[in-house]
Parts: C-alpha cells; structure tokens; sequence
C-alpha cells in the first residue's frame, strides 16, 4: 500500500511533473462527464493498466483499501434501502478511478521536482514555498504533536474518560503546539526576510524537469479528449 | 489580494501543519469531530480573511496530497467559506468572550454543512469520511430521505466540530504572550484586549 511519492524509474516517473498531473486532472473530470454505467469502470481498468506499466502497483493496492469501505456504504444507501445499484455502481468506479489517477499522480512527482518545474515556468516563488514548506511542515508538526501528547501524558495528562473529560485535554495539547508554531514562525520569518523571498525576483532553477513532445502531446491529448467528453455530455 | 509577508509566508506552512496535527489529537483523544480547521481560525484571528483563504486553500490541497484522496479538493469551498466567517467573526469580536466563540462556533457549523452538503451527496453519493457515511447510513435505514440523511449527518459533526474549533481558539488567543500578539496586528483587536 502507498501514499505518496515512491522512488522509481517507470514511464510515469521519467515523464514531467505536469504531465502526470494532467492526466489525474484529466481522468477525474471524465468520470464526471463521460455518460453509462461502465465508463467510470473502463477509465479504472486503464489506469491500472497504466498502473502495472509504470511499476507501481502498489497505487492498485491502496485504492482498493480505501474504496472497498465505499463501496460498501454505497451499496447499502443505494442498492439495499434505495434498490438502483446501477446508481451505486457509478458513484463507486468514479470514486475508485478518482483515488487511483492521483494515487499514481503522487507516487510519480516527487515535491522537489514539481517546484521546480513550477519556477522554471515563472510561477512566484512565495507559491512554491508555500507548498514545499508546508509539505515539509506537516509530518515535523504530527511529530510535534506526539511528543506533546507524550509528554503531558507524563505530567499525568488523562486521555480517556468521558467526552467531556476528553474534550477539556484538548486545551493542554493544543496550546504547546500553537505557541511553539508561532515562536518557530518568528524564526522563519526573519530567514525568508534576509534571503529576499518576498522580493518578487524571479529565480532560476538548477536542474528543471525537461519537457519532451511526448509529454506535451499526452497533455494536449488529454485536455481535447476531456473537451470533446463535455461538449457531447451537454450536446447529448 | 493578500500582500505575502515575510511573517505570513512563514505562518501559512505552520498553520496547515496545526490543522493536520489537531486531527491527530482528536483521534487520539477519541472524539468524534475533526477539528481540521483550527490552524484557518486561528489565521484568520492574527492575520485577517485574505491570509486565511489562503491557509484554507494551502490546507486543503496539503490533506488531499498527505490522504491520497482527490475527493477531498471538491470540499476547497468548505474550507475557504470557514476562512471567509472566521476573519469576519473575528473583527466582530467573537473571540473576546467564550460564550460568543462558542455561539460564533455554532453558526460556522450550520454554514460548513449547508456547503459540504450539496458537495458529498452530488459529487459522492454522500458516501466520504467514514464517520459521517456510518451516520448517513443508519439514517437512510431508518427510512429518512437520502439527501436530509447526508445533511443530518453533515450537520450532527459540524456542529460539534466547529464549536469545539472556535472554543479552542479563543482560549489559545487568551493565553498568547503580549509579546506574540503584538506581532499580528489583528490580533490584539480579535482578543479584545491589549
């Protein structure tokens, strides 16, 4: 099972950052738009296919955990109490063909390389710090908040017991966390300040992906193949 | 549009990273809410509406990546609709006493369900977290039309969500040193004291 970016070197991995991108963007408009039962289904069953290409099956695996409970509710509210699991059918391929577009999209783009490929087509760096730092600061503040809970847990800090009793221990963790985030904000400021990056000058990458004419082929491709399946599903 | 401080730039990162670790505690403590939105309020509260439609987008995006759940970008309105109440509860002055956070925090709930509402059941069959999906569930067994199920069982969690959300916030903007709040400039006005 994966979540997030797996070290490789498959088809979608040697691809640039937007191309992968596009395609999730692609395939989950098209489980919107394109009419029938089986089209959400079809869409699944090419990206796994897509999926076994590029080495990461894993991305299969994962997509089947997280939709196998769906799938389940799905077919209570609408195939048991609401009798048209033909409607249940279609909500399920569209979400499991949703999960697995970006769970290959994340496994192939490594952050680093989606940054730069940002910068390299001049988009501001305050942006792209933004979803860099912010990706580097979650898992550094989950740790954060485990050594928190631990810690107050050691000052005798009681976790369990009624709602109300679970509700008040919220305070005692949450305000170490804020207060730290806030003095650790004040650090970073100053170092953003003295390297200019509000300055608005633009930067130069030192190693962007290359865009090859595959790529912008599959791009181009994906977005008339998504235009055409709008206008035929408002035409028709 | 939001002029990107040194300080906010720095501030945005960490306030997404108190909204995905407040989830942690929530799970932690067993508590049936989400509390994913703490860090946006809290923006919202030091820095105004606009610096915290942009933490609730950054938010958003980030849990949908750290998921691996694409369904979760459709709910980008819920986020930045609790941006938008925040900022404007906060230059009200909801923060400056507990008994109008807490009040504040039950009409952000109401707003937050009466948007994910039409979003779960148009886009996802009103099937997407697991907790709100058991409760649709067991609604739709006990014969209540599909759709006031889906926002039965949006409204029962924001409502608890939200309120806890406000309630912690104020109490974190009353414990923060002079020192810190005189850094934001709105802070100070959306505590209600110097």
């Amino acid at each position: 099972m994966i979540i997030g970016y797996v070290a490789g070197e498959g088809l979608l991995h040697r691809a640039h950052p937007f191309t992968s991108l596009t395609i999730a963007a692609g395939v989950t408009l098209l489980a919107f738009a394109l009419p029938g039962t089986l089209s959400p289904w079809v869409l699944a069953g090419m990206l796994v296919v897509l999926a076994v290409a590029a080495g990461l099956t894993g991305a299969v695996v994962t997509t089947l955990v997280f939709s196998a409970p769906l799938w389940v509710f799905l077919g209570i509210i609408y195939g048991v109490f609401g009798t048209d699991w033909a409607v249940a059918a279609v909500y399920a391929g569209r979400i499991s063909a949703i999960l697995l577009a970006f769970l290959l999209a994340l496994a192939a783009v490594h952050p680093g390389r989606l940054v730069d490929a940002l910068v390299a087509r001049r988009v501001s760096f305050a942006i792209a710090y933004l979803l860099a730092a912010t990706l580097q600061a979650v898992p550094r503040l989950q740790h954060r908040a485990a050594t928190i809970l631990e810690a107050q847990r050691c000052r005798g800090l009681r976790t369990g017991g009624s709602p109300w009793r679970r509700i008040r221990s919220i305070v005692p963790l949450a305000i170490p966390l804020v207060q730290g985030a806030l003095a650790e904000a004040d650090d970073r400021a100053v170092a953003l300040e003295v390297r200019g990056a509000v300055s608005g000058c633009a930067r130069t990458p030192l190693s962007p992906p290359r865009d090859h004419l595959l790529d912008r082929v599959v791009r181009w491709g994906t977005v008339l193949v998504v235009l055409a399946a709008v206008v035929l599903r408002v035409v028709t | 549009m939001v002029r990107l401080s040194a300080r906010l730039l720095a501030l945005i990162p960490l306030a997404v990273g108190i909204n995905l670790a407040m989830g942690k505690f929530a799970s932690t403590l067993s508590l049936p809410v989400f509390l994913d939105t703490v860090g946006t309020v809290l923006v919202a509260a030091l820095a105004g509406p606009g610096a915290a439609v942009l933490t609730g987008a950054v938010s958003q995006t980030v849990f949908t990546v750290v998921d691996g759940k694409l369904m979760w970008l459709a709910f980008m309105p819920i986020q930045l609709g609790v941006a938008v109440y925040a900022g404007l509860a906060a230059r009200a002055g909801v923060f400056r006493s507990a008994w109008r956070a807490g009040a504040g925090g039950l009409g952000l709930g109401v707003l937050a369900a009466t948007l994910s509402w039409p979003i779960s059941l148009l886009l996802f069959g009103g099937v997407t977290a697991s907790g709100v999906s058991l409760i649709a569930t067991i609604l739709t067994a006990l014969h209540i039309p599909v759709a006031w199920a889906v926002y039965g069982a949006s409204l029962a969690t924001d409502l608890l969500d939200k309120t806890i959300s406000f309630m912690l916030v104020f109490t974190i903007l009353q414990s923060l040193p002079s020192r810190t709040v005189a850094r934001f400039p709105l802070a100070a006005r959306a505590r209600g004291r110097a």
